[in-house]
C-alpha cells in the first residue's frame, strides 16, 4: 500500500461525474488536494454511507481547495445505476475494472478481487501525505478526512484532535 | 413404532429359546418393553432438549450479531443472494426491502447467512412422549398373542406374523407416505423384522445351555 511520500500512479479511468460519463486523469485534476477514496463494491450497504457523506461534505473539501474521486472496480454503468439509487452523486466516480490501479495503489483485495476501503490524500504535486485503510467491514469517517486535509493545509503542527480554531503545537518543532 | 416392535419380537423370540417359562417370556418381555419405552422416551427428549438449547443459543448470538451490526448482515445476505444467482443490483434491492422491516431481515439472516431457523425448534417433552408411546404401542402386537396364548411356541408364530403384518404396513406405509414403491418397502420392513427375529431366536438358542433351562 502506497504510504506519505509515495507519488500516485497516473491513472486515466473512465468514470461518472454528476451522471455523465467521464473520463479523469491524474494530470487533468486542477485542485491543490486530491482525496482518493477506494470503496469495495457499488450496491452494497457500508459504501453508500461513505459515497453519500462525502457527497454532503463536497463544499467543505471545495472550500479546502481539495477535490474527491471515489474509486470502485464496478464499470461505469454500473457507477450510473447506483448514484442514481442513492439520489445522485455530484464528484466523479471512477471504474477502475480489474482493479489495476487499485493493485498499483497496493489496495486491491485478491481474495475479494475488490478495492479495500483505502483512502489517499494527494499533495499537489500528487504525492501521498496521508493513507489509510480500514477494514472491509468498518465505514470511513467523512468528518475526519476533512480535519486530515484541514489540518494539512494549516502547514502547521497540529495536536491530536485539532481541529480549525485550535492552538497549534509549536511554531520551532518539526513534529 | 417399528422399534418398539422389532425390539420386542426379538426379545419373544430371543426368551422363547432361551427360557421354558412361559409367564417368565411375557415379564421379560414385558419388562423390557417398559424399558424400551421409557429410555427411548427420555432419549428422545434429552436429545431434542439439548438441539433446542443449541438451536436457541445459536439464534440468540445471531440475532445479537446482526443487531449490533446491521450492516454487516445486510452485506452478507447480499453475498449469499449474489452466490445464489441474482445480480448484485436485484440482491441489493431485495436486501433493501428486507430491511425496511427489522424482523423480516432478521428472520432472514438466520436462514440465509447462519443456516438457523425457528422451525427447527421442536418440543421435547411432545418428542419424548410421542417416541415413548410409539415404542410401547409397537410392542404390543408381539406381546399380545403371548398374553392370550398360553403355549409359547403358537405363541411365537403369533407374534411373528402380528409383527410381519404390522412391519409389513408399517413399510406399505411408509411407501405411500415417500411416494416409493409400496409392497417393496413394505417387504424391506417385513424382510428386516424377520432377520432380527431369526438372530434373536437362534442367540436365544446358542445360549440356552448356559442357563440350563432350554425350551
Amino acid at each position: 500500500m502506497l504510504k506519505p511520500g509515495d507519488p500516485i500512479p497516473p491513472f486515466d479511468l473512465p468514470a461518472l461525474t454528476d451522471g455523465r460519463r467521464d473520463r479523469v486523469t491524474l494530470a487533468g485534476i486542477n485542485s491543490e488536494l486530491v482525496v482518493l477514496f477506494f470503496y469495495p463494491r457499488d450496491f452494497s450497504f457500508i459504501c453508500p454511507t461513505e459515497v453519500t457523506g462525502f457527497g454532503k461534505a463536497l463544499s467543505l473539501f471545495a472550500a479546502e481547495k481539495t477535490s474527491v474521486l471515489g474509486v470502485s472496480v464496478d464499470d461505469v454503468e454500473s457507477h450510473r445505476r447506483w448514484a442514481a439509487e442513492l439520489g445522485g452523486v455530484t464528484f466523479p466516480l471512477l471504474a477502475d475494472q480489474g482493479g489495476e490501479f487499485a493493485k498499483a495503489c497496493g489496495v486491491f483485495d485478491e481474495r475479494e478481487q475488490v478495492a479495500m476501503r483505502a483512502t489517499f490524500l494527494l499533495d499537489k504535486k500528487r504525492t501521498v501525505v496521508f493513507a489509510e485503510a480500514c477494514p472491509i467491514n468498518v465505514g470511513r469517517s467523512v468528518d475526519e478526512t476533512l480535519r486530515i486535509v484541514r489540518a494539512y493545509r494549516s502547514g502547521r503542527l497540529c495536536p491530536a484532535d485539532w481541529e480549525p480554531g485550535d492552538a497549534f503545537g509549536p511554531g520551532d518543532r518539526k513534529y | 413404532m417399528q422399534d418398539g416392535v422389532l425390539t420386542t419380537a426379538g426379545v419373544l423370540a430371543g426368551l422363547s429359546g432361551a427360557v421354558s417359562s412361559h409367564s417368565q417370556v411375557v415379564l421379560a418381555a414385558l419388562a423390557s418393553t417398559a424399558a424400551g419405552a421409557l429410555s427411548m422416551g427420555a432419549g428422545a427428549y434429552l436429545g431434542t432438549n439439548a438441539e433446542s438449547e443449541v438451536l436457541q443459543s445459536e439464534l440468540a448470538r445471531a440475532r445479537s450479531e446482526i443487531e449490533r451490526q446491521p450492516y454487516l448482515a445486510q452485506e452478507a445476505l447480499l453475498d449469499q443472494l449474489e452466490k445464489e444467482g441474482l445480480s448484485r443490483e436485484a440482491g441489493y434491492r431485495v436486501v433493501r426491502l428486507l430491511s425496511s422491516s427489522p424482523q423480516t431481515l432478521l428472520s432472514t439472516a438466520e436462514v440465509k447467512i447462519f443456516g438457523l431457523s425457528r422451525s427447527m425448534l421442536a418440543n421435547a417433552t411432545v418428542d419424548g412422549l410421542v417416541m415413548g408411546v410409539a415404542f410401547a404401542v409397537g410392542a404390543l402386537f408381539p406381546l399380545l398373542p403371548y398374553i392370550f396364548i398360553s403355549s409359547t411356541r403358537p405363541a411365537l408364530v403369533a407374534a411373528l406374523a402380528a409383527t410381519a403384518v404390522v412391519l409389513f404396513g408399517v413399510g406399505y406405509f411408509e411407501g405411500w407416505l415417500a411416494r416409493r414403491t409400496r409392497w417393496r418397502s413394505g417387504l424391506r420392513f417385513l424382510l428386516i423384522a424377520l432377520g432380527a427375529a431369526a438372530v434373536g431366536y437362534l442367540i436365544g438358542l446358542a445360549i440356552s445351555p448356559l442357563g440350563g433351562t432350554a425350551g
